[in-house]
């Protein structure tokens, strides 16, 4: 029997849920019935900065004591902090990996813990149209959200046989205040001719989350109106 | 009250019940001597059985050890000197 079916509120954590695309998808999984927290670096139910794996601990101790265990995990926390590889500061490249991909895994690997209790679980990884493509000045992101498409294949691989899921959703170019400045460049690149919203991607996410994506696993679901098709 | 230690068949019991609730088909059978591939026990299934050990024993079972621990005589006999360990008693 799945917590869904159980007739429970599994506690989903979305982590960047305060804003943008991660603050859809928290009202998203609260209108499917989940129990949401929200983790941020201020704001939300905990705080942390996903790139400390202690405040990473601390957050999901304090999740568990409020909410119960965590058996949906969104790793949507992200940072940009763009230029060109040449002139690169290494400090932007370690900010940005560490948050984008180093953080999932610090979220997840507590995560698992009582996913694997539960028999059940859904992890999704917000990752990027630019991960399977190039996006020049975004060195450091792209590199960042690669790996999280490997680090979900890996994953779903290794979590299969216990009613965990582990997916990613490829988001294009949404209307967020992370892309107020990239968006109407870009707009005529994107085949369906429109930004979009983050309740696009929350639906996507949504579906991943739910029992009858339990045999959807590894999977990366594009949300980009055909950009990166 | 410290806690008491428990005898070698107590903690043979203990796994044999971890090994049957994650349906290990030969749990009952299970002896000192039996590696975690004859039992066909996966890595992410000792995983689960040390975390169950774990909470059942109150104890910490640092990721580096697992790697030492190939049979079920290995398990019984960490989980033994960690609550030694803890009730701080002689080894």
């Amino acid at each position: 029997m799945s917590a869904r079916e159980n007739g429970d509120h599994p506690v989903a954590l979305v982590t960047g849920g305060t804003r943008g695309i991660g603050a859809a998808i928290a009202q998203r999984l609260r209108d499917d019935g989940f129990t949401v927290a929200t983790l941020a670096r201020s704001g939300g139910d905990v705080q942390a900065d996903v790139a400390d794996p202690e405040q990473v601990e601390a957050a999901f101790q304090a999740v568990r004591e409020r909410f119960g265990p965590v058996l949906v995990l969104v790793n949507n926390a992200g940072v940009r902090a763009d230029g060109l590889a040449i002139r690169m500061a290494a400090d932007d490249w370690t900010t940005v990996v560490d948050t984008n991909l180093t953080g999932a895994f610090h979220c997840t690997r507590r995560a698992l813990d009582d996913m694997l209790s539960a028999r059940w679980g859904r992890v999704v990884n917000v990752s990027s149209v630019v991960a399977e493509r190039a996006n020049p000045g975004q060195a450091n992101y792209v590199a960042a959200k690669a790996g999280l498409l490997g680090f979900t294949r890996t994953v779903a691989r290794e979590m299969a046989r216990k009613g965990v899921t582990c997916n990613a959703v490829t988001p294009g170019v949404i209307d967020t205040d992370m892309t107020t400045d990239v968006a109407d460049g870009l707009i005529g690149a994107v085949p369906a001719g429109r930004v979009g919203r983050p309740e696009e991607v929350a639906a996507a996410v949504a579906f991943l989350c739910s029992d009858e994506a339990a045999y959807v696993n590894g999977a990366t679901l594009a949300v980009d109106g055909a950009l990166g098709a | 009250m410290s806690q008491q230690i428990p005898t070698e068949q107590e903690t043979l019991e203990a796994i044999r019940e971890e090994l049957a609730a994650i349906k290990v088909p030969d749990a009952a059978s299970a002896e000192p001597s039996s590696t975690w591939s004859d039992l066909d026990v996966d890595s992410l299934d000792l995983v689960e059985i040390v975390k169950a050990l774990e909470d059942r024993y109150d104890v910490q079972i640092a990721d580096g050890r697992l790697k030492a621990i190939a049979t079920v005589g290995d398990a019984q006999e960490l989980v033994q000197e960690l609550v030694r360990e803890k009730a701080g008693a002689p080894a």
